[in-house]
């Protein structure tokens, strides 16, 4: 009977602790309370912002989209991505993107550009043009009045959304502020609200989330889910690549960086509209659509799969919706886009 | 039943209990034969993709077979630090869980099943000194046969292509010091994988005189749990799954090391740990000899 007993008190207790254990593992980083901090005016947040250098710190960044596209076969999943970011405070950084079983690499040195993927074995590397850093941080400096750049940005922004300091939250363990923006009743967006959160010490934006109507799940959200402030080793910002690489040379300026979706990328846009309604027009160039057939990708079959066919005064075309934005493109290759419904795209196009 | 066996000769000490069990598991044929068996993988691996062509084959994050590790396998051809941690990559997925598994059901209901674990019931040793050895005897196998794949890894990878192409995923070259501690911290990261995966078999060893229904329980078990952790609307429940921690272990490939994933990976072993080990001794003290 004792034996009994104890064979019973250990294999509970044990299973217990074990499973405990797994459930605290399992537990969201991001359920702790939002921290108490002095209250800030929109304006005075926004002025630190700007003002404040980037110090020296290491992190990983995630990116967590809801957009509600489907996952396209060959393309590397947007819904979560992570990266690890290295920056040393003074213009040098290193980023590394994790893949299941590989790495893409963007070194940002003294004098050079690298990239390197280590799936395929290959690096590009840019030369960067002389003193692009060092005009870089001149034009940081040349917003000497910070207060003043911030009163201008504040009033910018004022013109299309209300922006406020709606308290604050918990960022990668970081007290942080939430700055809101808020399209004003008459922006026709599909945004409802944009949060970027602060650090309170720091000042350095540390997560950014893009609500829309209906949800309260941010549709795009990214950030740091761990950050730590303090000098990094000289060595992360220097890059040799590895024996065998094949090494391509890049003209300086065009640097061999991430290519984000397509929506942004391509030459020569135009502007319509402004404040959070602002649709981007511009043509798709002919040797990138004939680019992406000889990648293999099949452009018409994937706008057939993903869009629906919309036909109007412009032309005929089809129309990609996500949560936060529409794309409207036409046969013949012109493309409007913005964070607006499919209605403004149309006039967009009309009134051109 | 304690008052008589406790006072009469509690003299073994652990150690030398340790070194018989170890020499009754060494002995075995079935266990040098498996870890031959898995000292021959990388090799084979090292070889066949000496002989395929890496380049080509490989465009990056592109496939369905780029999640199985297409990726690793691509840089793995040529480095004598990714050859051994790929194949430990490839190997966790299923061989070295089945042999700690193996290991796990010897160690309880094997010796149950042929009568020998009669003698160590009725000896006089206490019912948790007896799991402590079976399950260090355990932790030892596990640890070779990593080592195994590890070693072997590394000079094959040698032997192909020599030792200066030490360089990590994010294309930082390592020193030889530096590349031998990466591989020796895969090698304990999945030793201690391995370790909880021999005591959930300990545990269900534990219950069986048959070491085909720990087998079959582990294997199906580790089954469930991939299925489980490919389902993505199951997405709440993957940190709790052991298996899903087992892709941190390339990890070691990327300079600096993003330690979150590991050292999350060894907690959660080290849970099943516990609960394994715990249900084992509840079984084993009730065990009449």
């Amino acid at each position: 009977m004792n034996t009994k007993r104890k064979a019973a008190t250990v294999a509970v207790a044990g299973t217990a602790a074990g499973a405990l254990g797994l459930g605290l593992l399992a537990m969201p980083a991001g359920a702790e309370s939002a921290p108490e901090l002095p209250e800030i005016e929109a304006q005075e947040l926004v002025g630190s912002v700007l003002k404040a250098q980037p110090p020296a710190m290491s992190g990983t960044a995630t990116v967590d989209n809801e957009l509600g596209l489907p996952s396209v076969p060959g393309m590397p999943a947007l819904d979560a991505q992570s990266a690890r970011v290295y920056y040393d405070g003074e213009g040098r950084g290193r980023v590394a993107m994790e893949q299941q079983s590989s790495e893409l690499t963007y070194v940002l040195g003294e004098r050079e550009f690298w990239s390197y993927d280590s799936a395929a074995g290959t690096a590009t590397r840019a030369e960067l043009p002389d003193g692009a850093r060092e005009q870089h941080r001149n034009q940081e400096a040349a917003g000497a009045d910070p207060s003043q750049v911030a009163t201008q940005v504040v009033d910018r922004l004022e013109e299309s959304s209300n922006v406020s300091v709606d308290g604050t939250a918990r960022v990668a363990g970081r007290a942080a502020y939430e700055l809101v923006l808020t399209p004003k009743p008459d922006e026709r967006t599909l945004v409802r609200e944009v949060r970027v959160a602060v650090d309170s010490e720091e000042r350095l934006p540390l997560r950014m989330s893009v609500l829309t109507h209906g949800t309260t799940e941010p549709a795009f959200e990214a950030g740091f889910s761990e950050i730590e402030f303090g000098p990094q080793p000289e060595r992360l910002f220097e890059f040799s690549p590895p024996e065998g690489t094949e090494v391509t040379e890049r003209e300086p300026g065009r640097n061999g960086g991430p290519q984000h979706g397509g929506d942004a990328e391509g030459p020569e846009f135009d502007v319509a509209g402004d404040g959070w309604d602002t649709v981007l027009l511009g043509r798709i160039p002919s040797e990138m659509r004939e680019g992406a057939e000889s990648n293999g990708t099949d452009m018409t079959g994937m706008l057939e799969r993903f869009g629906k066919p919309v036909q109007g005064e412009f032309g005929s075309g089809h129309v990609v919706e996500t949560r936060i934005g529409t794309a409207l493109i036409t046969e013949d290759g012109r493309i409007a886009a913005g964070a607006v419904p499919e209605q403004v795209l149309r006039q967009a196009l009309e009134n051109r | 039943m304690e008052v008589m066996t406790e006072p009469a000769r509690r003299t073994a000490p652990v150690s030398r209990l340790v070194r018989a069990e170890l020499r009754w598991i060494f002995r075995r044929p079935r266990t040098l034969a498996v870890l031959g068996l898995l000292g021959v993988i990388p090799v084979i691996m090292g070889i066949a993709l000496a002989v395929a062509d890496p380049t080509g084959s490989s465009s990056p994050g592109e496939g369905p077979g780029a999640g199985e590790g297409g990726g690793l396998l691509a840089t793995a051809a040529g480095s004598v630090l990714v050859l051994p941690i790929a194949a430990l990559t490839m190997t966790l997925r299923m061989l070295l869980p089945l042999a700690a598994a193996m290991a796990g059901a010897d160690a309880l209901a094997g010796e149950t099943a042929t009568g020998t674990l009669r003698g160590w019931l009725l000896a006089p040793v206490s019912r948790g000194r007896l799991l402590l050895v079976k399950a260090l005897g355990v932790a030892t196998f596990t640890l070779v046969a990593a080592t195994m794949i590890a070693v072997t890894g590394a000079v094959t990878a040698l032997v192909l292509n020599g030792a200066d192409t030490l360089y990590t995923l994010s294309g930082t070259t390592l020193s030889i010091p530096d590349a031998l501690g990466r591989i020796a911290l895969a090698v304990g990261w999945v030793t201690l994988q391995l370790w909880a995966v021999g005591a959930v078999a300990l545990a269900i060893s534990a219950f069986t005189e048959h070491p085909m229904v720990v087998l079959a329980s582990v294997l199906g078990g580790i089954i469930v749990f991939t299925v489980l952790g490919s389902l993505d609307a199951l997405s709440w429940l993957h940190p709790v799954l052991l298996t899903e921690a087992w892709w941190a272990i390339v990890d070691v490939l990327r300079d600096p090391i993003p330690d979150a994933d590991l050292i999350g990976g060894a907690l959660k072993a080290a849970c099943y740990l516990v609960i394994g080990l715990s249900i084992a001794y509840a079984r084993l003290v009730s065990k009449d000899g």
